[in-house]
């Protein structure tokens, strides 16, 4: 028998804590805290599976105890949980708090329930892998970047970055020569803005996040819309969202930190699952991924090959 | 269509005169009908320039003397002339043409002017009279403009207002909905929960009903009442009532306070707004705090945290929404002074006929130059797009109306506080201005 799984809930409102111990205390192990400080000073010394943290709260908000404990425990899934939209706590618990899902208040009990089982799934088995081993020598092997925005900024950015990490860097301007691409070379990392052609990028990304969990989603764009930037950390599990105009050494720090990832999965050679994107919720979008995830059957054989 | 020149319509084509024609026919030509507008005939040389105007008061005065006409008669005009007349160019603007002439206007008038094209050719007389209609004619243009703009500024200007109370609305009301999905998570959930627990003590009540009816009926098995009994057992075992009361209790205890709570927001919005009821009342100011707090507190409670320490104040008339809005402004305004997380304090008192309300921060605070400037109106440190910098201008103006003034002290690094303060007895200009 494994261990049970460990859940940590952290919420300045103690009966919103009470209410989850209460829904989850027999499927898990549960822990609440309702002072993020306290939590922190926990999680030093007790390992966790699933951390889900409020956003607001009076003495740090959830993003920065979010980002704090992936230091901590960087294979603990972290979830935010929050009743309102807040585009820059979004993006902050995204790119430093590397968070599984971005849940809104009220939430559904069932689909809380379902986010909760995967998210132990994924940390189970991130902690049998991480177990063995430790930090494995990682060795500077040369990956493939392939780049779905026309922007010379960004360009000048991810080109500077390819050269110097003598990593190979591939273009497309339009969605069918990426797909082209994407079924003939094997991808390690994308950048992507939300528009290539005029068309929209986010429902590719969301069939990548289902045919391809390895690969690692850079979003750049000058969109700031919360509800969008909700369904792509939840439906296509983007590594980082970074707004345009683009700030160079935030590129870059997320570049450099997804190709360490990518040499990460690398190096694993079986076929661990350790992303897991829900599906769209809008029914045309469903279809498009539907659609695109045909498109992709080639990248999938290759890969289960 | 040809361009007139602003001095066009003032053109009167009046014939000239030469230097040689007599004084005597000058008079007589001044007495035709055609010139009894003009108070002057120019005299031009050969090629036409302007020489110099002769009036008709300068004849008056020789034919005046004793023996006049039978002196001067015989004359040239060019002895009595004005030699140095009035010369405006065609081509000058009207309010050029007016600053020359009444700069050199005597009093009574005596001449016209002279209007002559680019090369200095004579071309017309002008008169004054004329001139001053012209300008009168601009002038009720020009007020006709200006009023018209000042009807436009005052329009923008109130949809400025209101476009910045709908902003600070929106901000509060999306605020509160936020807000409200605290609670909103917590009783959707328990109710959901209070389900599923009480679905195993619905089946034990049937299993003991069942086990009842068996016991009350002489004529059932044995077999039917041991397994009824058996299953009244298990059930109960399955829903251990004495162990869910305590949940039950406490689920239905959080529950009451989550439906509390919305109830509560709900109410502070509906009192924050008071489109229900009249523009000027009496009320008591500590009301106004208080649901501002309410509706603040989600803006608030990650930033700083609020001491109160308000004290009695006596009723007043005033316009409850928009001291709200006032309130409201710089409560926000404190949190997100904020480096960290700090502390605002409200105090509210009477005294002297006043009643007096501070909101103090420990924020950031303001150098001189910004806290000179903080009650004009677009001044922000916001940047473009967040804020448009009406806030405090729209706070001033509604203190002032009713009749009170907002003031402001503040220190760079150590915080900023405001103090409102109200005459009590305010009520009746407000009611008249209302």
């Amino acid at each position: 028998m494994s261990q049970p799984i460990r859940v940590m809930f952290v919420d300045d409102e103690e009966r919103i804590l009470r209410s989850l111990a209460l829904q989850f205390r027999r499927d898990y192990e549960v822990l609440v805290e309702s002072d993020p400080r306290r939590a922190l000073e926990r999680l030093k010394s007790e390992p966790v599976h699933v951390l889900v943290s409020d956003q607001r709260m009076p003495q740090m908000s959830g993003s920065e105890l979010l980002a704090q404990a992936a230091e901590l425990q960087p294979n603990a899934v972290r979830i935010l949980l929050t009743g309102y939209s807040d585009l820059d706590a979004a993006i902050e618990a995204l790119n430093s708090g590397g968070i599984f899902r971005y849940l809104t208040k009220p939430w559904e009990p069932r689909e809380m329930a379902a986010t909760l089982r995967q998210a132990g799934e994924i940390a189970a088995l991130r902690q049998r892998q991480a177990t063995p081993a430790a930090p494995r020598p990682v060795s500077a092997e040369a990956l493939n970047l392939l780049l779905l925005d026309a922007d010379p900024l960004t360009l000048e950015c991810v080109g500077a970055f390819c050269s110097e990490g003598g990593h190979r860097l591939l273009r497309a301007d339009n969605l069918s020569e990426a797909l082209r691409q994407l079924n003939e070379e094997r991808v390690d990392l994308l950048v992507s803005d939300l528009k290539l052609g005029g068309a929209d990028t986010a429902p590719l990304l969301k069939s990548l996040a289902q045919a391809h969990p390895r690969l690692l989603s850079l979003v750049v764009t000058p969109f700031r819309d919360t509800q969008a930037l909700l369904a792509l950390i939840n439906e296509a599990q983007i590594f980082r969202y970074l707004p345009k105009p683009i700030r160079k050494g935030m590129f870059d720090k997320g570049l450099r930190a997804a190709a360490e990832q990518a040499l990460l999965y690398r190096a694993q050679p079986e076929q661990v699952v350790t992303r897991l994107a829900d599906a769209p919720r809008s029914q045309p979008e469903r279809e498009r991924v539907g659609s695109l995830l045909g498109m992709l059957g080639r990248l999938r054989e290759r890969l289960s090959a | 269509m040809e361009v007139v020149p602003a001095l066009g319509r003032l053109l009167r084509r009046v014939e000239p005169l030469q230097a040689q024609v007599s004084i005597s026919d000058v008079a007589d030509r001044l007495l035709r009908p055609e010139h009894t507008a003009v108070l002057s005939l120019p005299v031009v040389d050969a090629d036409g320039r302007p020489l110099g105007l002769v009036s008709r008061s300068t004849l008056q005065d020789i034919f005046m003397q004793r023996f006049g006409r039978d002196l001067w008669g015989r004359k040239p005009v060019s002895e009595v002339m004005n030699p140095a007349p009035l010369v405006v160019s065609l081509d000058t603007s009207l309010e050029e043409a007016a600053r020359q002439i009444t700069a050199q206007l005597q009093s009574p008038i005596r001449d016209d002017f002279v209007l002559v094209d680019e090369q200095g050719l004579y071309q017309g007389l002008g008169t004054v009279l004329d001139l001053l209609k012209a300008m009168e004619h601009r002038v009720a243009q020009r007020n006709r403009v200006l009023r018209k703009a000042l009807v436009d500024l005052k329009e923008s200007q109130t949809q400025l207002v209101q476009s910045e109370k709908m902003a600070s609305l929106g901000q509060m009301v999306a605020g509160v909905a936020h807000e409200l999905n605290t609670p909103l998570g917590y009783v959707k959930n328990n109710v959901q929960l209070l389900r599923e627990l009480t679905r195993p003590l619905l089946e034990l009540a049937d299993a003991q009903a069942a086990l009842g009816d068996c016991l009350a009926d002489p004529a059932c098995a044995e077999d039917d009442l041991a397994r009824a009994l058996e299953e009244a057992g298990r059930l109960r075992e399955l829903a251990a009532p004495e162990l869910l009361a305590e949940d039950l209790e406490q689920l239905f205890a959080d529950t009451g306070y989550g439906l509390q709570q919305i109830g509560e927001l709900v109410v502070g919005l509906k009192d924050f707004a008071r489109l229900d009821r009249a523009m000027s009342e009496e009320i008591d100011l500590n009301d106004c705090i208080r649901s501002a707090l309410v509706i603040a507190r989600n803006s608030i409670k990650d930033k700083a945290e609020v001491h109160q320490q308000l004290g009695e104040l006596p009723r007043i008339a005033c316009a409850p929404s928009q001291i709200n809005q006032v309130l409201l402004n710089l409560l926000t305004n404190a949190a997100q002074a904020m480096e960290g997380f700090g502390r605002i304090q409200v105090k509210s008192w009477s005294e002297n006929g006043q009643v007096l309300i501070s909101v103090q921060d420990n924020g950031c605070g303001m150098p001189r130059e910004v806290l000179e400037r903080i009650f004009d109106p677009f001044y922000t440190t916001k940047p473009v797009g967040q804020g448009t910098g009406l806030g405090l201008s729209i706070s001033f103006k509604i203190i002032q109306d009713h009749g009170g003034n907002i003031r402001v002290v503040s220190e760079p690094g150590r915080g900023t506080r405001f103090l409102i303060s109200l005459p009590c007895s305010g009520a009746e200009e407000l009611k008249r201005s209302a």
